[in-house]
């Protein structure tokens, strides 16, 4: 379904990684503190916390997107040597499609920033909309399709610049139950086959089971590293992975690390109203 | 189409029991042009019963002649040319101008500070109130019909630039710069065409602005042109004239018009709302 990339990418490291910002009152907030935590190369890691717990700021700033205000991030080779920025991409929660252009124009913007020419363009964006089985809606605008189908274009548009590192914020996040689990699946075989380092940032511990080699656990905001779990259920995972006992096991485990944190972050919401 | 008018009528339920000519006579747009056909032929008759004099009011027959004659001999084909010249001109710099400045204001917060003072004094400044000034700098020509003409347009466009970029989806920046986008290309390919809808509300007040502004500029000034046509008519008591030239600037309003509905439309495919 799709290629590796020429790559598996870059082991990835934060070190002591922190962000504070003036909230709306002035106050500093920490939104993250000294998070360290190593990605490990050709590896799907999920980053699983509480809501507001700074997650997806961890994703944006891994990107290069935001600026940490402590600590750095890193990108090593094979033998562990700094090595530059890989390719990356990034699925959104929102899934931020561009509601002006046509779906095959979405998939292919990125292509477009790089000045690759307009035949080209067509036929790798086409190429990447087959392997998200959007086949025959390439000429549609996003509002005329679902949310589950909408996500598939952003996939798609991530998909055809070729990362080495994929991102996905929350991909389902924004999808009803149905439409969650059986893109949950196709997910979990598109990395299998790519074999490219990914990081997820779900809410559901489902998802990151299901898709994850590693799933690291967040604190209530100011985010930090709670556990990072090893998950070594057999592959390919499907929705029948989830009877396997190892599946259970690995739940509850998760669960319990995040219970104590999802109140506490219930706690800090209802003091700040 | 179904809109609220289909909900809201009892019409159809009467269509039923109404056949054959009656049925498509009541039919909304047939109406429309039927309610016009009477009116004229009412005119016509009030007019030619009571005996009145031409010159307080003319005959719709006696104006259709007068605006046949205009139109073949008597350069009103030259006036309109002109006079649309005259708008479309000053509309374009305002078009170009405008939007760039609306960038600029809402990209750069200084820009804005700088910018925000004068629009906020010229805005609401009924521009006819200009004309005297214009005229000591520029004189009655050309140069002058195009700054009174740009003048209207220019701050429902800059106006209009400015909110629709505010209104822009942070997350659409976002996939752009992950996409690789830089400033300009986040300007040029996601800034601008979100801002589109916005720019083109803008761009119906500040046309609606220009026509109103050239041709009385016209009347004022002017010795060629539908405004300046206008006025001489008046001046000599040709009220068939008067008619005829009122007439060309109310068809000029109608074709404008529904230009500007389709280009709505158009736009409408991909608006979410």
């Amino acid at each position: 379904m799709i290629q590796a990339a020429s790559g598996l990418g870059a082991t990835i490291t934060c070190e002591r990684v922190g962000l504070t910002y003036s909230g709306k009152t002035g106050t500093p907030v920490q939104a993250l503190q000294d998070v360290t935590v190593r990605i490990a190369r050709g590896k799907v890691t999920a980053i699983i916390g509480p809501s507001g717990c700074g997650k997806s700021t961890l994703l944006l700033i891994v990107r290069g997107l935001l600026r940490p205000s402590a600590g750095r991030v890193q990108f090593l080779d094979e033998a562990g040597r700094p090595t530059a920025v890989p390719r990356m991409a990034t699925v959104w929660q929102s899934f931020n499609l561009f509601p002006w252009r046509t779906v095959i124009d979405n998939v292919a913007f990125g292509l477009e920033l790089k000045g690759i020419n307009r035949d080209e363009r067509r036929d790798k964006a086409t190429h990447a909309l087959t392997r998200v089985d959007l086949s025959g809606f390439e000429r549609k605008y996003p509002r005329q399709l679902s949310g589950g189908m909408r996500q598939r274009v952003g996939l798609a548009r991530a998909l055809v610049m070729e990362p080495e590192v994929l991102l996905l914020d929350e991909p389902f996040g924004a999808l009803d139950a149905q439409t969650r689990l059986v893109l949950q699946e196709q997910l979990a075989s598109v990395v299998e086959r790519a074999g490219t380092t990914a990081i997820l940032v779900t809410h559901s511990i489902e998802e990151a089971i299901l898709l994850a080699d590693t799933v690291v656990v967040m604190t209530a905001r100011p985010g930090r590293i709670a556990a990072e779990i090893a998950i070594e259920l057999p592959r390919p995972r499907s929705l029948a992975t989830t009877h396997l006992s190892g599946y259970r096991a690995a739940f509850d485990q998760i669960y319990n690390l995040l219970r104590d944190e999802v109140v506490k972050a219930m706690v800090a919401e209802a003091g700040t109203v | 189409m179904r809109n609220s008018h289909d909900i809201l009528s009892f019409d159809s339920e009467v269509d039923h029991q109404n056949a054959g000519i009656w049925r498509r006579m009541s039919e909304p747009h047939v109406l429309a042009w039927i309610a016009v056909a009477l009116v004229l032929l009412f005119w016509e008759g009030v007019v030619f019963a009571l005996d009145l004099n031409p010159i307080y009011l003319p005959r719709p027959t006696g104006i259709l002649l007068a605006l046949g004659t205009m139109l073949s001999s008597g350069g009103l084909v030259v006036d309109l040319a002109i006079t649309l010249g005259r708008i479309f001109g000053g509309f374009a710099i305002a078009l170009v101008l405008g939007t760039a400045l609306g960038v600029w204001m809402a990209t750069s917060e200084r820009a804005n500070a700088v910018a925000d003072n004068f629009i906020a004094a010229l805005y609401p400044l009924p521009k006819v109130t200009l004309i005297p000034l214009l005229i000591i700098w520029l004189g009655t020509g050309g140069p002058f019909m195009l700054t009174i003409s740009a003048l209207g347009a220019f701050f429902p466009i800059v106006i209009s630039t400015v909110l629709g970029i505010r209104q822009c989806d942070p997350g659409m920046i976002l996939a752009a710069r992950d996409l690789g986008a830089s400033r300009r290309h986040i300007v040029r390919m996601v800034l601008l065409p979100s801002a589109v809808p916005s720019i083109f509300a803008g761009v119906r007040l500040g046309l609606g602005v220009s026509i109103i502004l050239v041709v009385a500029a016209e009347m004022v000034v002017g010795k060629v042109g539908l405004g300046a046509r206008l006025y001489l008519a008046g001046q000599v008591l040709e009220t068939e004239q008067v008619f005829a030239v009122l007439i060309v600037l109310a068809l000029l309003g109608i074709i404008i018009t529904k230009l500007q509905d389709a280009i709505d439309r158009r736009l409408s495919k991909w608006q979410t709302s």
